[in-house]
């Protein structure tokens, strides 16, 4: 063990310690790997490309491993070539190895060391006008995440190791170190050192590399699957924050969705194990960091020794002779700069944009602070360190343990910075504390959570610093093969793969079965939904890049998504709907033409007075009743009203009109003033169409206008925000936390508004609900809206399994933009259709009565 | 006194204070086990150069240059014979 300690650190490969055979651990390591890649496809871990991937891995690592020495590497290129084309497609992956290459090409030109960096430089430039699009137009949008991910920081340290002769071998190695598998799958990938890619290449024994490397994918697994238990189950908005305990959970949920990238460099480095890389180990125990500058060594390795070795030694080694403090504090303050400008640069490869935010900025910024402060301090006292066993209810462990809280929840206090969209928001989340009606039973309580948490991370933690300590000093006998320790990962393993199985979970109760087939597949959580569905509406650019789901939704969106080209779509209002369609304009989206007629409709010309002897419908509703993302003839509004003349010519009954008043971004309190413009029609039904999130999206809309100022004509929503205590100058989140109690009455107040105007004017109102193409937590809350409506007056048509008969990708118009696409439209036009002319009299009025349908 | 044993020394009094010196083997990897982080790193350069009168180079801080004590002989070695 001990020489293969020492060769980590020396990378003197034995080819005899490498070329080592062992049938039997190979096929304990393999039935490892076929469990995982079970695990992986059960719970669809990442993408389709990823399981593709990790099938290629596995297959390549059964011949990799009875290969000679000396042509696994050049096995571990070709895999990693191979890997492109299948989750690229072969135009993509040829465009993006000849970039590769002379990029590559570059760095090893017969010219001076300067003039090489200089042509990378402006071959940087050359591809970062490219990926604005400038110049280049042949080259796909797909290659840029993957491109960016592999060149724009391994370049910069392979040009550093360049310069200092250590970068891997042979072309074939160097080659491995670009395009590296499974890089292809993750846009956010490690930054591997070219030295340790070249020095830990097969630098320890094979079989505890390989092994390693299983370990780590499985870590690696577990991290994913409870990231997916805290998206799914425990994170919450801002807005909902109303006592200390919702803080803590948002505090500590928003934290913990870090686990998604600790899961996936995990897998990413356990995967390069499989292949003789024995890189170091990452996101080593970092939630229990026990002080700013170890939180900075945990969290990220990879990015820390890139930016160690590349800035801050220089910097470093530039300033000393000032004064060590005085290097360190300059040192430290121009790295955390760097990294978050090179977060931004991150973005700006994989979205095609600069992002300079606030959020980050005082992020990064309050960061280096700490970890300044706690540098000079850890200079002047020392850090306490030792090579032996601790004792985990010694002094030292315990002092060590309240540190930990402390650290804990301060990073979380940082990183929520991180989920909000405005100081004023994150500070009124904070606000939620003078709410909590504090007690001494619920302080003392407070306490002894503390007192138990201390004890349990002390336990933990010295648990398993010891075991690390261990393995790191090469006292931990086998290594990974210590029975313990080969036994609890092929348990774990084996767990993992059957718990995915229907087969296993359906024996459970109903709850849990739904519980495991909740973490079986990957979506948005419900406040993410909700982030996506702002973000139509305010064309949000900000999400959470380091820490959500929605990051890679929003990464894989085009930036121009939202853009119209041709009139424009919208115009502003100085009333209480603040915005509409422009009259009879057209504009042309990534999906069709959008036109609308005289009045601002987007539909065919109508006029306003009520021709004879036809049957007239309005429809209200927002984006999807408008028909974003479908051409107008393939809205339902379109399709329906053609069917049902068409039925109706067939069946020599009288016409029908079905006059679209819904409008992009419209909330629900906006329909009570649509209903008085749909009334100057005269339409014989008002046809409301609800979706999900009635309720909250009431709230929202309110909290808007009360915090725009806008001109609100409804003395009913004047008095409700008097009641709950609302004005002006709030922050909208504190507004919202506030209307939180009074969801309910706001949308009662609509429907009952909506129901009674209708009934006044001889208007048979209908309320149709119709689901958003993503299933959600809003399913929960469609019995009681259909309930309120039903209450109100509303007849009920409730499209709740409209798409059921559909996967999701077939209806949904991209995977980004949970709008229904045309053969949505048509699922719903023909399930509206049906159940209308069923009952006619109930639905059509007197118009049509069954009599004169049969 | 070696370079090893004043390595060592140095490392056991202002890094692992009331440490076992048996502990601390030649091979003990420094940087693996937290013994030299980025700030003790430093504090060892500048220890190094004041005692060996060697200077260091910023890409020397690599593990394969100070991650043990064998590897910090080897670099001194190297650079006083240079």
């Amino acid at each position: 063990m001990q020489i293969s300690i020492l060769s980590r650190y020396f990378g003197n490969t034995s080819s005899d310690k490498a070329d080592t055979v062992n049938i039997a651990k190979f096929f304990i390591i393999l039935g490892q790997l076929v469990l995982l890649l079970l695990a992986v496809r059960q719970f669809q871990i990442e993408s389709q490309a990823f399981l593709t991937v990790f099938l290629l891995a596995i297959g390549g690592f059964c011949v990799h491993y009875f290969l000679p020495y000396r042509w696994r590497i050049h096995w571990f290129l070709i895999l990693s070539l191979a890997s492109l084309p299948l989750v690229l497609g072969w135009y993509n992956a040829l465009s993006l190895i000849a970039i590769g290459l002379l990029l590559l090409l570059i760095c090893h030109l017969p010219i001076q060391f300067s003039y090489r960096v200089l042509l990378i430089c402006m071959a940087g430039i050359g591809l970062a006008l490219a990926r604005a699009g400038e110049i280049g137009g042949n080259l796909n949008s797909a290659i840029w995440p993957v491109l960016g991910s592999m060149f724009m920081y391994r370049l910069i340290v392979y040009l550093y190791d360049l310069k200092h002769d250590r970068v891997p071998e042979g072309m074939t190695h160097r080659m491995a170190y670009f395009f590296m598998l499974p890089n292809v799958c993750f846009p956010l990938f490690p930054v591997i050192d070219s030295n340790n890619f070249r020095r830990l290449y097969y630098s320890e024994e094979r079989h505890v590399i390989y092994q390693t490397g299983v370990v780590w994918i499985t870590r690696g697994l577990v991290h994913l699957l409870l990231y997916r238990y805290v998206y799914y189950y425990l994170t919450v908005a801002p807005s909902e924050v109303v006592h200390a305990g919702d803080l803590m959970q948002f505090l500590i949920a928003n934290f913990l969705l870090y686990l998604r990238v600790s899961g996936l460099f995990h897998l990413v480095i356990g995967i390069l194990h499989l292949f003789g890389f024995a890189l170091p180990e990452t996101h080593k125990l970092y939630y229990l960091s026990s002080s700013f500058t170890d939180f900075w060594r945990r969290i990220n390795i990879y990015w820390k020794d890139f930016m160690m070795k590349v800035f801050y030694y220089p910097i470093y080694f530039k300033l000393k002779r000032h004064g060590e403090i005085k290097a360190i504090v300059v040192s430290t303050l121009l790295v955390f700069m760097l990294t978050w400008l090179l977060h931004s640069y991150q973005w700006y490869w994989l979205r095609g944009t600069f992002p300079i935010e606030w959020q980050d900025g005082a992020f990064w910024g309050i960061l280096a602070v700490l970890v300044v402060i706690n540098s000079v301090w850890e200079i002047r006292s020392g850090r306490q360190r030792t090579l032996s066993k601790v004792h985990w209810l010694s002094r030292q462990s315990l002092i060590k343990s309240v540190k930990i809280v402390l650290v804990f929840s301060a990073i979380c206090s940082l990183w929520s910075l991180w989920t909000c969209e405005s100081m004023e928001e994150w500070l009124a989340m904070w606000s939620a504390l003078g709410r909590t009606p504090w007690s001494i039973s619920l302080v003392a309580a407070i306490l002894t959570g503390l007192a138990i948490g201390v004890l349990l991370i002390s336990a933990i933690n010295t648990s398993m610093t010891n075991t690390r300590q261990e393995q790191v000093t090469g006292k931990a006998g086998q290594g990974p093969f210590a029975a313990p320790r080969l036994l609890s990962n092929c348990l774990l393993v084996a767990l993992l793969a059957s718990l995915g199985l229907p087969q296993i979970y359906t024996n459970f109760d109903a709850q849990t079965a739904n519980f495991m087939l909740s973490l079986r597949s990957e979506k948005l959580s419900r406040t993410d939904t909700a982030k996506l569905e702002k973000g139509y509406y305010e064309d949000l650019v900000r999400v959470d890049r380091f820490n959500s789901q929605l990051w890679e939704v929003y990464a894989k969106k085009p930036s121009n998504w939202l853009s119209v080209t041709g009139s424009g779509l919208k115009e502003f209002t100085d009333d209480f709907l603040q915005h509409r369609l422009r009259s009879s304009s057209k504009s042309i989206t990534e999906h069709g033409a959008i036109s609308t007629n005289q009045w601002g409709m987007r539909d065919r010309e109508y006029t306003r007075e009520h021709p004879p002897g036809v049957y007239r419908i309005a429809l209200l509703g927002a984006s999807s009743v408008m028909g974003w993302g479908v051409e107008d003839s393939e809205t339902f509004d379109a399709i329906l009203e053609n069917a049902l003349n068409e039925h109706a010519r067939r069946e020599g009954l009288p016409a029908v009109e079905i006059l679209n008043f819904a409008v992009a971004g419209y909330y629900p309190l906006q329909q009570r003033m649509v209903l008085e413009n749909a009334f100057a029609f005269e339409p014989d039904a008002i046809f409301y169409i609800a979706t999900g999130r009635e309720y909250h999206r009431a709230a929202l809309y309110l909290q808007e206008v009360i915090s725009k100022k806008v001109d609100n004509p409804y003395p009913f929503l004047t008095a409700l925000a008097n009641r709950a205590g609302i004005n002006a100058d709030m922050p909208k989140t504190e507004i919202l936390q506030r209307l939180q109690p009074h969801k309910d009455e706001l949308l009662t107040w609509l429907y009952q508004e909506i129901a009674s105007r209708c009934r006044e004017r001889g208007v048979q109102p209908v309320w149709i609900f119709l689901p958003q193409v993503n299933p959600g937590h809003w399913v929960k809350t469609v019995a009681k809206t259909e309930a309120e409506a039903a209450t109100a007056g509303f007849d009920i048509i409730n499209l709740l399994d409209v798409y059921a008969d559909y996967p999701m990708s077939e209806v949904q118009l991209t995977e980004w933009d949970f709008h229904p696409n045309a053969l949505g439209h048509h699922l719903v036009a023909d399930r509206i259709f049906d159940t209308l002319v069923k009952d006619p009299s109930r639905y059509l009025g007197a118009t049509l009565t069954r009599a004169q349908l049969e | 006194m070696d370079i090893k044993s004043t390595v060592k020394n140095y490392i056991l009094r202002e890094f692992l204070p009331g440490e076992d010196a048996e502990n601390l083997e030649d091979e003990t990897p420094l940087i693996a086990s937290g013994i030299l982080d980025s700030l003790a790193t430093m504090q060892l350069v500048s220890f190094l150069e004041g005692e060996f009168g060697v200077a260091i180079a910023p890409h020397e801080t690599d593990p394969e240059y100070i991650g043990t004590i064998n590897a910090i002989e080897q670099l001194i070695q190297s650079k006083s014979s240079s």
